[in-house]
């Protein structure tokens, strides 16, 4: 069996945590790779956290917030939305696949597309397998 | 007066002397310390040699005959001065254009007080590394590089003079063929008239003993209508066709400017070079503590998590990465993060590739104008 592949996924308090939450309730699998980390507001990720989850090993990270329009706090999403496009140019000029690199809006009612976006990002993931150190 | 472009002179014989044409901008600095206008004047003086520039602040107007002449051979950045140290002053500064971009980024960072600098900016063709400026004059010019006490660029060619007397003059083009001449971001810059101080000077367009100004503020224009009613400077009108002449040089250098952007930054290195030249990284902080912009007290790379083992090379996403995306959208291309790495890795090329992505998206030009990058924006923009 190969090594199987790491995600590290942000999940906001508001929306993609509670997306998450309501796939658990309701039994809706997805794939047990991804690691959450609850933060208050996508806009409170900076890209340094993506970095250090690279750092540490992640072969994917997948950063979940609200709606954009529906931020808990206004315009954090908007903040996060900036960041996660210089992100991606950042991670490609140091040799990751922008395809390890996902973010989603997802709202605390969409437990299945939470699932469906996990089973989504494993499936790319596994595709492009671990990242060689 | 209202006219945007004009052409000045000092009244002090001893300064047209001495200065670079005209040497409005010495009676300028005269005049801003003889009325105290300003507290103190920053400019760069003649350190032991040609190759070296010391940065002083002169606080009375007799001593400002002492800093004429231009330093092509020692590239130094001012802006961090200025937020270090001379924030409590009033004070004005002679700038090249990546100097008055950097005060502009950090009086958008609030470290300086917009109201409190006065910029006199010096219109730039490029610096030169001084040791690659003496390697360059010993094999092209074939002379000791110790005998060269004044140099200038002028009409594409590097000109040296010698102690005595004797002036040499190479087209730059020629020794950047070679490998030598300006530094590569100087060959990638792409504002040469200093349009965000508040005026500019500089030979372009201008006649045998006049210096041409443009005037780019408010505060610009009562600095000059102030010299020139207190008697330091004299005006005139530029003609048409010098007008026309400094355009055209303009806008050849900004397409050499842009080419060059092209040739260096679209096929530089590929990923395995780019992970060489990381390897060579030991991780000293040089280019984070030498940035004109980067400016915080508690630096996130010094935090335990972002640590390394101290016997490898750092993480290039957790050092350099960091490092981008704090400071790429806002990198001003001045290239000291290059001049000061002991390991000579060519860090600005990325800084300035990722500035060029986020200005081709959101429209910011680093450096001018008042707007901060969109990325610190509290407003709902999707870029």
């Amino acid at each position: 069996m190969t090594e199987d592949v790491k995600i590290v996924g942000f999940c906001c308090n508001w929306c993609c945590y509670g997306g998450a939450d309501t796939a658990g309730t309701s039994r809706m699998q997805y794939p047990p790779n991804i690691r959450i980390i609850r933060v208050m507001c996508s806009g409170r990720i900076n890209p340094s956290m993506i970095f250090k989850a690279y750092k540490e090993g992640a072969d994917g990270v997948f950063v979940g917030g609200c709606h954009i329009g529906d931020c808990h706090y206004d315009a954090g999403n908007y903040k996060w939305n900036r960041r996660a496009l210089m992100t991606k140019d950042i991670i490609e000029e140091f040799g990751i696949d922008k395809e390890r690199f996902r973010f989603e809006w997802i709202s605390a009612s969409e437990g299945e597309k939470f699932q469906r976006t996990m089973k989504e990002f494993y499936k790319t993931i596994s595709q492009l397998g671990p990242r060689k150190k | 007066m209202s006219e945007r472009f004009i052409l000045a002179k000092s009244k002090e014989n001893e300064i047209t002397d001495s200065g670079a044409c005209g040497g409005a901008v010495s009676s300028i600095f005269q005049y801003l310390l003889a009325n105290e206008l300003v507290d103190g004047v920053l400019t760069l003086n003649k350190g032991i040699d040609v190759y070296d520039g010391v940065p002083r602040l002169l606080t009375s107007a007799e001593k400002v005959i002492e800093t004429c002449g231009s330093l092509h051979c020692a590239p130094t950045m001012v802006s961090d001065l200025i937020s270090d140290f001379l924030t409590d002053e009033k004070i004005a500064v002679a700038v090249k254009p990546c100097d008055a971009k950097a005060i502009n980024e950090l009086v958008k960072r609030h470290r300086i007080d917009e109201d409190k600098i006065i910029t006199v900016g010096l219109n730039c063709g490029g610096t030169v590394r001084p040791e690659v400026a003496q390697e360059m004059i010993e094999k092209f010019y074939n002379v000791d590089p110790s005998r060269v006490v004044k140099e200038e660029i002028d009409k594409g060619k590097f000109i040296i003079e010698l102690d005595d007397g004797e002036e040499i003059a190479i087209k730059i083009d020629d020794l950047e063929e070679e490998g030598y001449g300006r530094r590569d971001n100087c060959q990638r810059c792409e504002l040469k008239v200093p349009r965000n101080a508040d005026i500019a000077c500089g030979n372009w367009g201008s006649e045998p003993g006049w210096t041409f100004v443009e005037v780019n503020s408010e505060k610009g224009r009562e600095i000059i209508d102030g010299a020139v009613s207190e008697g330091f400077i004299e005006t005139k009108a530029p003609s048409e066709k010098a007008l026309e002449m400094r355009e055209k040089v303009e806008n050849i250098m900004i397409k050499m400017g842009n080419r060059n952007t092209g040739k260096q930054l679209d096929d530089d290195y590929s990923l395995e070079e780019w992970e060489a030249q990381w390897n060579k990284c030991i991780k000293c902080f040089a280019c984070r503590d030498v940035c004109p912009i980067c400016w915080c007290n508690e630096c996130e790379l010094e935090k335990p998590y972002f640590s390394d083992d101290p016997q490898s090379p750092p993480d290039p996403l957790g050092f350099h990465g960091v490092r981008l995306s704090h400071m790429s959208p806002s990198c001003i291309n001045c290239g000291q993060c290059d001049d000061v790495c002991p390991m000579e890795i060519p860090v600005s090329k990325l800084f300035h590739k990722l500035q060029k992505k986020y200005e081709s998206r959101t429209g910011y030009v680093a450096g001018i104008g008042d707007e901060k990058p969109p990325l610190y924006s509290p407003m709902k923009e999707v870029f």
